[in-house]
């Protein structure tokens, strides 16, 4: 289990003062801040008073009370059911990055919402809660299934729940750009907005949040057994799976209740627990209270924010979810500061047992990879559809097809087999199975560029396009050794700082998103992965460039099998910690840029690829490195196909295709496993 | 080398040739991303967005493959789109491949396709032309597009007379609102996106220009994105008590039962004057078609006179 005392200052047995100063403060600032806007046409009794009272014949008394007052109320309700939710969550998974989101129940609750928008809009208009519930509930049903067998190891569990968000979130994303007119609601939904015209989602909603409040807090005693860690508890008798289930459950009650009210306003149930714990909120009770203060104060305040936002600028709605993705990023940022320099990772421990099947010949194994991924380039190359049907391209005309086909292919495949290499980089480097190029925020980084540029409506040609992804990568890994120069790039320190990163781009997406349905499909678009658009010069240098750093890598594979075995061992083992690390991550860096420009930010083949390699028994850095490289340019060369083929003429963007099939893979790997 | 009446068959040719482009020129046109030039009048002509669609479909010219044809059939509908036009795959991605397959002999894009710009010029003449674009005006720049097509495809007269027809509908449905006095209070224009937000048609964007030529005020006095909208909670209308609200259909259901429960919306001062509006569907983001049917709504709705819920 995560150790709790590797957070916390010790030897203080009383709670500091400054947390309740702390919560005082943000409650006191964020409360006057949202009230300023109406002092000059209601004095404060009668602004007090529109909680529950109004002059019907005053229109402005009639606004407090039923827009400004309700949307108030409704924050500071909502965020402490997500401070809640996410602090018995981090004490559920003993992770200090898990929240609801984790366990990918608003993508499961944006799955519902958006399969009842397009076939039974009825429903929808009868009860929000119920499609999201029932997507949550789906999303968390999928987790527990695939990890019942391996008794909800923290990290198994947070592995299962990241997957099934990403497949959730990519089915979401594919009726986004298919039927993106029938879905405008939806973009709103997935920003957050606290807009209230009523009391009645209030009404409706506290009795809700207090059940299951109460009811997680009647759990709290089980949880604080749990804490004694696994096998103290259970010499205990508490029944750890069936607490675990249970606990879990409200999670996915309270936060799935609270967002399909208002959206995805993710990152308070991350940030509300990390903020109680650096101002040294300790003790289990300790932590669920201020944690639910803290996340009322927070969301009341980025909610605020998000008001005069909206006000100040040309008056289009800048959603909540925005701001409290603007929050949340130096939250992470400060956990990054207060956390002690420690080895000891995120679900480091309790490392997945059954994730390490038997080894198996490389050759075999590669030699498989290679014969299918030259098959695809054969049936991508000469079987596809064209406007009437389907027909086979004889080789002798590929160099006209090539054109059309050709560079796409080239560039998916090496994307992938970029990403395959940088992934198995970050992982071994972290000794972190969550790690992936993604986490690091390289593609994150490169992503803020790209929807700023679709914010301000520029357009660049291709070459401006990849410059400007390029610059964006560039200047987050910038920031990435910056901050992991202090922390001598401990594998930790990392991955939070590329959550931290992953979060801005999450909030200009949000404002994209919300600002309007076809400006956010081209993004989409982008970040997904479009193929279509690679020229074959860039296909070669791209090429160029891959086998250069592969190349590269074959110096480093030494460094990267002693660098697990922890920093002492590896110094005195003769190896410059700090100067390989260092050399890693621009290595990785490098390759997720290039990577990303072509296949978008988010393909999820960078954790994927590493994973089958392991899967198919290849345990030695090398043999992993070269599994996961061709693992990961088949994964992208069949998805390139397929997002070209399956719904021609439409295609889908590559990325997206590969988060589904990779994600699917990935799920039966891990429930087999599970059971062998 | 020659014979004398090769010779002379050569410079009769030659001077044939010379009057040929009094007939068919190899004509230029500059657009967003260069110069066009065309050998003869395009007769196979492919539009990548809806925009573009509509200025074909009203010069007359019957596109041989367009973007996302479906859609265009349940969001645009007006002008009709004939059966047999091909689809071409959707509007932010088109394939490629399919576009070549039409071996079209001019393309019609914006420079939301600028990455794209060279593959098309590989496939044929492309002519780049952004109705919206941050900072363009859309009214004027989808007149330029259907003029210069009109150009380009040999109908100036037909294009021509479209925009008179839509200059003398614009004039008719003004006379028809002055003359019953209804061009007074502003009008905040409108689409549903749920119970608490709306879609809000700004001055930068296509709808004003039918709100210009009808003598109306537009309530919302923002810029909104280049599309010309902003996406607001329906608190922001709040301080426009002296407008009028047109909602554009089509609303979700359930959702006049949800406002008739709110305080909050029957206090709103528009429904407390029974000033809202509802009128039929109408594209906001295509060409110049659109503000003549919006004008016609528009008065049709206004002279009907309004009510204090949506439908």
């Amino acid at each position: 289990m995560y150790a709790e005392s590797t957070y916390s200052p010790v030897g203080r047995p009383s709670l500091p003062a400054r947390v309740p100063v702390a919560a005082a403060l943000i409650w006191c600032s964020a409360f006057l801040a949202s009230a300023a806007p109406w002092f000059g046409q209601l004095d404060v009794g009668a602004l007090i008073a529109a909680f529950w009272t109004f002059e019907a014949n005053d229109y402005a008394s009639v606004l407090a009370h039923y827009s400004w007052a309700p949307r108030v109320a409704i924050a500071v309700l909502i965020g402490c059911g997500l401070g809640l939710a996410g602090a018995v969550t981090q004490q559920i998974l003993g992770n200090p990055l898990a929240s609801p989101t984790t366990l990918g129940v608003e993508a499961g609750g944006q799955f519902g919402v958006t399969v009842a928008t397009m076939f039974f809009p009825g429903l929808l208009a009868f009860s929000p809660d119920l499609v999201a519930v029932s997507g949550g509930l789906l999303a968390i049903g999928l987790v527990i299934a695939l990890t019942w067998r391996l008794g909800f190891s923290p990290v198994t569990v947070i592995l299962a729940g990241l997957v099934v968000t990403f497949f959730l979130g990519a089915v979401n994303m594919a009726f986004l750009l298919l039927k993106g007119e029938w879905l405008g609601n939806l973009f709103i939904w997935g920003a957050g907005s606290l807009v209230q015209n009523n009391w009645q989602p209030f009404m409706e909603l506290w009795p809700r949040v207090l059940v299951l409040g109460v009811l997680m807090i009647l759990l709290m005693r089980p949880l604080q057994v749990m804490q004694l860690g696994q096998t103290s508890a259970r010499s205990l008798g508490a029944k750890v799976g069936l607490i675990r289930v249970l606990a879990l459950f409200l999670v996915v009650l309270m936060s799935a209740t609270v967002v399909s009210r208002v959206g995805v306003v993710a990152f308070i149930g991350l940030a509300a627990p990390v903020l109680a714990r650096l101002l040294g909120a300790r003790t289990l009770p300790e932590r669920l209270i201020w944690s639910s203060l803290l996340g009322a104060g927070l969301l009341l305040l980025a909610d605020t924010l998000a008001h005069w936002a909206s006000t100040w600028g040309d008056g289009s709605l800048v959603p909540t979810g925005t701001t409290t993705a603007l929050i949340g990023g130096p939250i992470i940022l400060l956990a990054l500061q207060g956390l002690k320099n420690t080895h000891h990772m995120p679900g480091q421990d309790d490392s997945p047992a059954g994730f390490l099947p038997k080894r198996r010949s490389t050759l075999v194994i590669g030699g498989a990879i290679a014969a299918l991924l030259l098959s695809t380039i054969g049936i991508s190359m000469g079987w596809s559809p064209g406007l009437d049907e389907w027909s086979w391209t004889p080789i002798a005309q590929w160099h006209e097809a090539w054109v059309w086909r050709g560079p796409r292919l080239l560039a998916a495949i090496l994307a992938g087999v970029a990403l395959g290499l940088a992934g198995t980089l970050i992982q071994r480097m972290t000794g972190n199975p969550m790690a992936s190029p993604e986490m690091l925020g390289i593609s994150g980084g490169a992503a803020v560029v790209m929807v700023l540029i679709v914010l301000f409506g520029a357009d660049i040609g291709r070459a401006g396009q990849l410059g400007a992804a390029t610059l964006g990568a560039a200047a987050a890994l910038g920031l990435l050794i910056m901050l992991a120069r202090k922390h001598r790039f401990a594998g930790n320190q990392l991955l939070l700082g590329g959550l931290a990163l992953y979060v801005f781009m999450d909030a200009g997406l949000r404002l994209v998103m919300a600002s309007g349905g076809t400006v956010a499909s081209q993004l989409l678009n982008w970040m997904y992965g479009s193929t279509w658009l690679v020229s074959e010069a860039e296909a070669l240098g791209l090429l160029a460039l891959i086998v250069l750093i592969s190349a590269g890598l074959l110096v480093i594979i030494r460094p990267l099998s002693i660098l697990p075995l922890g920093e002492t061992s590896a110094s005195s083992l003769g190896l410059p910690v700090t100067k390989v690390r260092l050399l890693l991550l621009l290595l990785a860096a490098l390759l997720t840029a290039a990577a990303t420009v072509v296949i978008g930010p988010l393909s999820f083949v960078g954790l994927i690829a590493p994973h089958l390699a392991r899967v198919l028994g290849q345990q030695t850095v090398g043999r992993q490195l070269v599994v996961a490289a061709l693992a990961g340019g088949l994964l992208l060369g069949v998805a390139d196909y397929l997002s070209r083929t399956v719904v021609y003429p439409n295609q889908l963007p590559a990325g997206l295709l590969a988060a589904l099939v990779g994600g699917l893979y990935f799920l039966w790997g891990l429930s087999r496993h599970g059971r062998a | 080398m020659f014979t004398r009446s090769e010779r002379f068959w050569r410079y009769s040719a030659a001077l044939l040739l010379s009057l040929v482009p009094i007939f068919a020129s190899a004509a230029s046109w500059q657009h967003e991303q260069g110069t066009l030039t065309l050998e003869k009048t395009p007769e196979r002509v492919i539009a990548l967005n809806w925009a573009a669609t509509e200025a074909l479909l009203l010069l007359g010219v019957t596109p041989i493959g367009v973007a996302d044809r479906d859609g265009y059939n349940v969001w645009v509908k007006e002008p009709e789109l004939p059966e047999g036009v091909a689809n071409i795959g959707t509007r932010v991605a088109p394939s490629l491949e399919a576009i070549a397959e039409l071996k079209p002999d001019l393309i019609v894009t914006s420079s939301e396709m600028a990455p794209a710009a060279n593959l098309l010029e590989r496939i044929a003449p492309t002519y780049v032309v952004s109705v919206y674009k941050q900072g363009s005006r859309p009214f004027e720049k989808a007149s330029g597009m259907l003029t210069t097509l009109g150009d380009m495809l040999n109908r100036e007269k037909r294009a021509e007379a479209v925009l008179n027809d839509i200059d003398q509908t614009l004039q008719a449905q003004r006379r028809r609102l002055e003359n019953a006095g209804l061009t007074d209070r502003p009008v905040a224009l409108m689409n549903f996106l749920d119970d608490r937000h709306v879609r809000v048609y700004a001055p930068n964007g296509l709808f004003q220009s039918a709100l210009n030529a009808l003598g109306l005020e537009n309530a919302w006095p923002h810029s909104g994105n280049y599309w010309g909208f902003s996406v607001v909670g329906l608190e922001a209308l709040a301080p426009y008590r002296d407008s009028r609200i047109v909602v554009i259909s089509p609303t979700l259901p359930g959702l006049s039962d949800t406002l008739a429960n709110s305080p909050f919306w029957t206090y709103l001062p528009p429904v407390q004057r029974d000033q809202v509006y509802q009128i039929d569907p109408v594209w906001p983001f295509g060409g110049v078609f659109p503000v003549k049917r919006l004008a016609t709504l528009l008065a049709d709705g206004l002279l009907a006179g309004g009510s204090d819920n949506v439908r």
